[in-house]
């Protein structure tokens, strides 16, 4: 193998190194993927909970609209994005999963598939997740379109997620979720190719 | 330039058909194939091309999440194909991927001289750089997945991802705004890399496969591997030979070394070449008995 075709091997080494560490860098704060379980009540803190599978940490979702990489801010900056692939029932009977976005003052799209029944209108899988389990090939995104006049705010959004049981509308799990300029992170956010 | 590319297009149909027919077999909202698998399995979840996922299923086997691979359509399909290439070689790559079959087709459709697009001319320099983006991203991989440098790398699967890119064109194209509405940083790396440097911008608009696709990298290792011990193959005859140097011009891969023999771990089956070459100095083969004058593979 001549030098030059090692060089070339090594600087492409390095160049998806680096394309790593960058995807991290912007990971955090664009399209930000989360773990969700429930029960576990008011996420305040960064939390671990263990049951059947792997185990599912989740903490409050702070996206600092500061941090997300220089072409996003530039090309794209009205438009965020929150995904999920992972849903665990981790308590002890089965449950209909309604979720619900709270304290939204603008306009958030929501495109969801899964091999679980799912009622768009409600945001609701019709039918009921067994505990121990997870929704098999769930993908849950969150478009935010922020409204320019948002923009400039120190606190685009802060609300949070709702994992709601459909059946005695008790409230499971609420992730707050912050939107803003300057936040600091707090975790909470997954590799979304988990 | 007219005649060539319909001349082109003549002699390669059933190649452009079997393109046309996977963009069909794995994309939504036909994604065919996908379909049917999942009725098989009785999934009832909407399939796009990220149920074939092309990248994932290699960076669970390198950063310890096995237990992603159980039951997964996804990492069914990658392993089939690898292997695949083993006996066939490359033909998902060559024959049937929609994400290479846009960029190709966007590379031949776009007149732009082929004095403006970029080439590199030692195959084996390409083959340093494709092999060298195929150990960095199961570096990554197996950095991020045991946390070696705890969060300070992420997996360079899903946000580079071209086929997302490439379904988000067409969710756009079937009435779906949202999908082109949201970009973030490294699906507009992606949309620059994969179509405009390595679709308009390279020769033969393979530059995303050349150059980041790992099931690429793993078929063409398998295909190497299998072509060794006479599995189907390209082969080149020097005898019959004018040097006229047309096969260079056709290959998207830039499989074909200074002497003309081709290079297995870039080679993708297409017979571009095959059928290019106007005194049949390639041809496709099988078994391991090679005639006198056609050149040991690399």
């Amino acid at each position: 193998m001549n030098k030059t075709v090692l060089i070339a091997f090594a600087a492409m080494f390095v160049i998806t190194l680096s394309l790593g560490a960058y995807a991290a860098v912007f990971g955090k704060s664009e399209m930000v993927h989360f773990w969700v379980a429930f029960p576990a009540g008011n996420v305040t803190e960064p939390i671990t909970l263990r049951g059947a599978g792997p185990p599912v940490s989740m903490a409050p979702i702070v996206i600092d609209l500061d941090s997300r990489g220089a072409l996003k801010n530039a090309l794209n900056p009205n438009i965020e994005a929150l995904s999920t692939h992972w849903i665990y029932n981790l308590g002890k009977k089965p449950v209909r999963v309604q979720l619900e976005l709270a304290n939204t003052t603008f306009p958030v799209e929501w495109s969801v598939s899964a091999n679980l029944p799912y009622d768009e209108e409600a945001h609701t899988f019709t039918e009921r997740l067994y505990p121990g389990q997870s929704i098999k090939n769930l993908g849950i995104d969150w478009y935010f379109r922020i409204p320019a006049y948002y923009m400039d705010e120190q606190i685009v959004y802060q609300g949070g997620l709702k994992v709601i049981d459909a059946d005695t509308k008790q409230v499971l799990t609420f992730i707050p979720i912050i939107i803003g300029h300057g936040q600091e992170i707090v975790g909470g956010v997954a590799d979304c190719c988990s | 330039m007219q005649l060539k590319f319909l001349d082109t297009l003549r002699k390669n149909k059933m190649r452009y058909i079997s393109l046309v027919a996977g963009f069909f077999l794995f994309v939504a909202p036909f994604a065919l194939f996908s379909r049917l698998v999942y009725f098989a399995i009785g999934n009832v979840a909407d399939p796009t091309l990220h149920t074939i996922c092309l990248r994932m299923p290699i960076d669970w086997m390198f950063s310890g999440r096995y237990y992603s691979l159980i039951g997964s359509v996804s990492a069914a399909f990658v392993i089939g194909v690898i292997l695949l290439s083993f006996f066939l070689g490359p033909v998902f790559c060559g024959w049937l991927c929609p994400v290479g079959a846009v960029s190709e087709g966007l590379s031949r459709v776009i007149p732009l001289p082929s004095k403006f697009r970029l080439k590199i001319k030692d195959p084996k320099v390409t083959r340093g750089l494709r092999y060298g983006f195929l150990a960095g991203f199961i570096a990554v991989s197996v950095f991020a997945g045991f946390k070696i440098f705890g969060d300070q790398i992420s997996s360079v699967c899903c946000r580079y991802c071209a086929s997302a890119t490439l379904q988000n064109l067409v969710d756009a194209a079937f009435g779906n705004a949202t999908a082109l509405e949201y970009w973030h940083t490294g699906g507009i790396m992606v949309l620059i890399g994969w179509l405009i440097i390595g679709g308009v911008l390279m020769f033969g608009g393979r530059g995303w496969c050349l150059f980041f696709c790992p099931l690429g990298a793993m078929s063409n290792l398998a295909h190497k591997a299998g072509s060794k011990l006479g599995m189907y193959r390209t082969e080149y005859d020097k005898t019959k030979c004018t040097d006229c140097n047309s096969c260079k011009e056709m290959c998207p891969m830039w499989a074909i070394n200074d002497d003309k023999s081709i290079e297995t771990t870039l080679c993708i089956n297409c017979k571009e070449c095959v059928n290019r070459c106007p005194k049949g100095a390639y041809s496709m083969r099988w078994g391991r008995k090679k005639d006198a004058g056609v050149a040991q593979q690399n």
